[in-house]
């Protein structure tokens, strides 16, 4: 049976992610992510699969600790890169949030996510994904240990940054 | 065959002058676009593959030639062989993932086989339909004109007119020697890539390599999200990534290598942050001092004309180009490192390469938006002429080596005296200028 105050409580942490980083509230976003929490974006493998060992293949993005996506904020704000100036606006969304496993440790989530990202020049692009969480409980509530998400698209147009998928 | 069209008005060429400048309309023309496919891409020397993509028998890599899909198959004996991946009888295409390994080569379509030398070895029923002295040797696979391959990188040509691979690389030789000739062991391709796709015309993308004189400027909140991470005490060492070279004013040069290719290097700042930096001791056993300034001292790039870029700065990637129209263009990227590097510079590596490069990193997202902001720009015809004149007051340029490649003793066509002036590139238009005013390719340049 599902137990449904945790899936009530999940899904109102994985939905809330999405609407901050819509909101681009970014301190708010920041503060649902533990400090040494890992942020994964897998690379694709020639023969059509995901990198599986962040320490030995590539990856698109693999920050390990909270400091790493602090810094991607960091640089939207200084308001001169390009890809990021003006930031696209985003619509996050998430479906399919299932809890998968609750033990000592935490908790195991799983969602479905496609964000409709848009800017002038190249209109409205979709981006589709899956978030495979790791979350753990604090004296502050559930917070994101790990956040995995890997891409639909093996080819990427255009490029994206960590509010765009 | 193409027409005899030139397009030499495309490039304004007065060195005496120290002008060069390039109209916009080599980015928007469909004409030039043809005679790139004709000339360049379709009819000279690319490169294809790493030969550690592909190591054991019946291993396969597939790739474009300008339009044209193909594949390298490894054989029985190790050598390589290349043929147009569509099949001999009605040409459905054959091998249609990036890589995987084959006994032989079944079509998809009406299950005619093929083995790894591309012969035709079996045709469905064939003891009906067929005349007598059938020729099974008529649906054998159309190989690609030449292969060859140097320092383990595979080049492969569809035109069997022209010149050997190692003319063709010439003064590049050296350099791709030095990418190679540091590493304890052989280079590898590190797991996994990224190809992905930008809305400009290939030439902007390939400019955009040589051309540092962008990278303090796109660059700049790179170097400062860098000065941030380590205001916060975090990254030490190997771990640390070089700015020096985003932010302050260090010893450069830059190469026009002929036939295309370009090459710059940098003074590093903070050598220790470069990955073998570790090994400088075992090194310094199997180099002069002259050689390891270059492997140690220097963070290194380059471009072999049209489709390899190649450059170990604070990390170290290979990349390669094809194009899709006018104006969209599609990059394919790896990390390359030594093979059986020390873990934690595995992964030093990877972590640089992932904070500057790829689609999603937090410095090649702001080199493909400028590409696709000048490319926006291109169709404005009202402003024609873009200006590559930087370094051509004598100045600053050699003809010929300077005392840096001489100590590595190769021989670049012009030395310039800095990484950030345009000589290199006025390389690269001049010989893409020899290339597209070639008569459809029918003739060697």
């Amino acid at each position: 049976m599902v137990d449904v105050t945790l899936q009530a409580e999940v899904s109102e942490l994985v939905f809330r992610e999405a609407r901050l980083l819509d909101a681009q509230r970014w301190n708010d976003w920041l503060e649902l992510y533990c400090e040494d929490a890992v942020f994964w974006v897998p690379a694709f493998t020639m023969a059509g699969g995901y990198t599986e060992r962040p320490d030995e293949e590539l990856n698109f993005i693999y920050m390990n600790g909270r400091n790493g996506l602090e810094e991607r904020v960091f640089r939207l704000n200084t308001g001169i890169s390009l890809s990021s100036t003006p930031l696209p606006r985003t619509r996050h969304m998430v479906g399919m949030v299932m809890v998968d496993r609750e033990d000592g440790d935490g908790i195991e989530a799983f969602a479905n996510c496609q964000v409709a990202v848009f800017t002038e020049i190249r209109g409205q692009q979709l981006r589709t994904s899956s978030y495979e969480y790791r979350l753990r409980r604090t004296s502050a509530g559930l917070r994101i240990a790990q956040k995995k998400v890997p891409l639909l698209e093996a080819v990427i147009d255009g490029y994206f940054d960590f509010y765009a998928i | 065959m193409a027409s005899a069209q030139s397009f030499a008005h495309y490039i304004d060429d007065r060195p005496g002058e120290g002008i060069f400048r390039v109209d916009r309309s080599v980015y928007t023309d469909p004409a030039v676009l043809e005679a790139e496919y004709a000339t360049i891409f379709e009819g000279n020397w690319l490169f294809l593959c790493h030969e550690t993509m592909i190591p054991n028998p019946g291993d396969y890599f597939t790739a474009y030639m300008g339009r044209q899909p193909v594949f390298v198959v490894r054989g029985e004996d190790g050598g390589i062989n290349g043929f147009i991946n569509a099949c001999g009888h009605r040409g459905a295409m054959l091998l249609t993932y990036r890589v995987g390994n084959v006994s032989t080569i079944d079509c998809p379509y009406h299950g005619f086989c093929f083995d790894r030398r591309g012969k035709c070895i079996s045709v469905r029923n064939q003891r009906t339909g067929w005349p007598d002295n059938f020729d099974i040797g008529t649906f054998d696979l159309a190989p690609i004109a030449r292969i060859d391959s140097y320092r383990g990188m595979i080049f492969g040509s569809l035109s069997q007119d022209v010149d050997e691979l190692s003319d063709y690389l010439g003064a590049a030789k050296a350099l791709l020697d030095i990418f190679v000739a540091p590493a304890p062991a052989p280079l590898e391709i590190v797991g996994g890539y990224c190809t992905y796709v930008s809305n400009c015309n290939w030439k902007v993308m390939h400019e955009n390599g040589p051309d540092a004189y962008h990278a303090p400027v796109v660059h700049r909140n790179f170097a400062d999200t860098i000065a941030y991470r380590e205001s916060r005490g975090t990254y030490e060492g190997v771990n640390k990534t070089e700015r020096g070279r985003l932010t302050a004013r260090i010893e450069s040069a830059s190469y026009d290598l002929g036939n295309g290719h370009t090459a710059f290097w940098n003074e590093r700042k903070t050598p220790e942050a470069y990955p073998i930096h570790a090994q400088r001791d075992e090194l310094a056993k199997r180099f002069t001092a002259g050689q390891l300034d270059w492997i140690l001292g220097r963070g290194r790039h380059m471009t072999i004309f049209p489709n390899l870029l190649l450059n170990d700065l604070a990390s170290s990637h290979l990349r390669t180009y094809r194009p899709l129209s006018v104006d969209r263009m599609e990059t394919t990227i790896w990390c390359i490192a030594p093979v059986g590097e020390p873990r934690e510079m595995r992964t030093a590596r990877l972590r640089k390469f992932e904070d500057f490069f790829l689609p999603s990193g937090m410095a090649t997202p702001d080199d493909i938006a400028i590409c696709e902001a000048a490319q926006r720009a291109a169709f404005a015809t009202g402003a024609r002429w873009t200006e590559m004149g930087r370094g051509s007051d004598p100045a600053f340029r050699v003809d010929g080596p300077d005392e840096a490649a001489k100590a590595l003793g190769f021989k670049p066509k012009v030395s310039s005296t800095s990484w950030d002036h345009e000589i290199a590139l006025q390389g690269v238009y001049r010989y893409w200028l020899s290339r597209v005013n070639h008569n459809g390719g029918a003739h060697r340049g």
